[in-house]
């Protein structure tokens, strides 16, 4: 090879080629190196010990010796000045007190590797496509069952209030008429046609809340009227349960804004709940209390408590159906996931504990004044 | 639905490709996302930055200005950016019509075929995508699985033609009356008339066609 030819070939390796050169003194440090290697780490390399660029984690790496297997490659990850390592293969030539090191990178095996790279993420992203077109295909059929669910529910409210209103009827004017066994026929009807409309509200309040169409009256009221008319509501069933029912509330309760039919809708669910798990002769006390921003409003039981495994999912649908139907109560299960819906549309919170002293509280607030309390949607 | 012009200027979007071709994924999902905020609409967002860019990133890779290594990042970071518009691509009213979109063996180039996929989505359509390298028995055993009223192919290299005009005539072996399109890159540089010689198919040449003989069906 003649001497211009030479230089040229030189010249390339030192300033163009793609990998790494170093010559290295006796002690490992670097006395030249390419401009690629320079690019690479991104550091001035005259003077640096070749072992501060290396990622050793063994402590093995000893240039001197390396050199003394010249024929052999060493694979070596390399600092680069992109955070990451890099890998290149080396050989090491000791050459009059000196030696030259050149590195070489695997082409072949980062081409293969970022094509398999690739074919992942576009499966990735045909598995993010292919997720985002089944959520929207089961939005669309939950939408439908909400639909059916609503319309079924608004065409048996109708004929399901005939039977409870007539056999109350039957019950109040014609008892006297009837026998003993026939008026139980009776009380059974009314009581199992009025759970059967208790389903059916609770179908229509989910419907419509799952519709977006669950609105929200809002004006300013005393906490009092819901809960007075909630407390006369169920004091027949508590006293045939033999259950008391008190009241603590504080004198005066503010003005809150609220939909006052919706929060006794939630005080009705949590009453007639802590009725069902009180013993006989227990009671069920509600208290209303202010601290802050909030009113506060507890309603407790004397009864078992509820397992700590169902007190995180008891506000779900269907879930504290399962609870109390454990229990042998009579729930629809959606109860407290409606009245959860209700109190977060006034922007307050409910929650259940265990009393120290034995039995639950179902507690909510409802702060004093919400952001935006004209329209909520749950 | 605001018009494209009005959010998608020409400094916004050199600066969108700029940012794509530096690999700039964080920027670039954030401008879409922006435009996405501000309610440019999905067809345009396909239409004038998407589809615009690829093509741009094509013609660079093309005239050998970037590396492969940049335009399968390009590419990359564009399919990524598509799953910011699945959620309202895929809430649109459904017509209960179907389509299969796929790209043939040895085509690793997807997005075009996805994007033609979306766009049948965006039209209320079922556009199921098969990806990329999809062997022709598989894409016909979906055909007969999904029952589809069109099936769209996709071919981004010339030099796969002879393995797209296969998967037409397996598809054409078990459904003669298949409605079939074809499109993509590489029918810029010829085998239209090898593609159009089989009877009832039709070439897309870019989503502004699609657009057209889906709003005519």
């Amino acid at each position: 090879m003649n001497q211009p030819v030479e230089k040229e070939i030189l010249f390339y390796l030192h300033n163009r080629a793609p990998l790494l050169f170093f010559v290295l003194d006796s002690k490992g440090h670097i006395v030249e190196a390419n401009e690629h290697a320079e690019t690479v780490t991104g550091i001035q390399l005259r003077g640096t010990p070749l072992a501060d660029l290396v990622v050793d984690f063994s402590g093995t790496f000893n240039p001197g010796s390396f050199a003394r297997e010249c024929h052999k490659e060493h694979l070596l990850n390399i600092k680069t000045r992109w955070g990451l390592p890099q890998s290149y293969y080396f050989t090491f030539k000791e050459v009059r007190n000196q030696v030259l090191v050149f590195g070489r990178s695997d082409a072949e095996e980062i081409e293969g590797t970022r094509g398999k790279v690739q074919s992942l993420n576009e499966d990735l992203n045909n598995l993010a496509r292919k997720l985002h077109k089944t959520n929207a295909q089961l939005e669309q059929l939950n939408r439908l069952k909400d639909q059916f669910l609503g319309m079924a529910a608004h065409d048996l409210r109708k004929p399901v209030s005939a039977i409870v209103h007539y056999t109350e009827f039957l019950l109040d004017e014609a008892s006297e008429a009837l026998t003993s066994e026939h008026v139980g026929f009776l009380q059974t009807i009314h009581s199992s046609t009025a759970l059967m409309r208790r389903v059916i509200d609770d179908f229509l309040d989910v419907s419509l809340i799952e519709s977006g169409r669950f609105h929200m009256n809002m004006a300013a009221r005393s906490m009092e009227d819901p809960m007075n008319r909630s407390v006369a509501l169920h004091r027949p069933v508590a006293k045939k349960r033999g259950v008391t029912l008190k009241v603590c509330l504080p004198c005066p309760l503010p003005m809150i804004p609220m939909d006052d039919f919706k929060i006794e809708q939630v005080l009705n669910n949590l009453i007639s709940n802590a009725i069902e798990h009180s013993p006989p002769g227990g009671e069920v006390a509600m208290a209303l209390s202010l601290t802050g921003e909030e009113l506060r409003v507890a309603v407790r039981n004397a009864g078992e408590g509820i397992p700590a495994r169902d007190l995180e999912n008891l506000f779900e649908p269907f879930e504290g159906g399962q609870a109390l139907k454990a229990r042998g109560i009579r729930s629809t299960g959606l109860g407290l996931s409606i009245s959860k819906k209700i109190i977060e549309a006034h922007q307050g919170r409910i929650w259940a504990e265990n009393l120290h002293e034995g039995g639950a509280a179902f507690c909510f607030t409802l702060p004093m004044s919400p952001q935006n309390p004209t329209e909520q949607d749950p | 639905m605001k018009s494209a012009d009005s959010m998608l200027n020409e400094e916004l979007y050199q600066e969108y490709l700029k940012a794509l071709l530096a690999g700039r994924h964080k920027e670039c999902r954030e401008k879409v996302q922006m435009l996405i905020h501000k309610g440019m609409g999905i067809k345009d967002l396909y239409t004038d930055l998407f589809q615009r860019s690829m093509y741009e990133v094509g013609e660079l890779w093309e005239n050998n200005r970037i590396t492969v290594a940049r335009e399968h990042l390009a590419t990359s970071i564009t399919d990524s950016l598509l799953n910011l518009v699945y959620p309202s691509l895929f809430a649109t009213a459904r017509t209960g019509k179907k389509a299969v979109v796929s790209c043939s063996v040895n085509e690793y180039h997807q997005i075009g075929a996805k994007m033609v996929a979306d766009i049948f989505e965006l039209h209320g359509w079922d556009g199921h995508f098969l990806g990329a390298n999809t062997p022709a028995e598989d894409m016909v055993r979906f055909i007969h699985e999904v029952k589809p009223h069109v099936v769209g192919l996709s071919l981004s290299l010339l030099s796969n033609l002879d393995r797209l005009k296969h998967h037409i005539e397996v598809i054409r072996a078990d459904f003669p009356q298949m409605d079939l399109l074809v499109g993509g890159q590489a029918f810029r540089w010829g085998g239209l008339e090898a593609v159009r010689s089989y009877g009832g198919t039709q070439y897309i040449p870019n989503l502004e066609r699609l657009e057209t003989t889906l709003a005519e069906a």
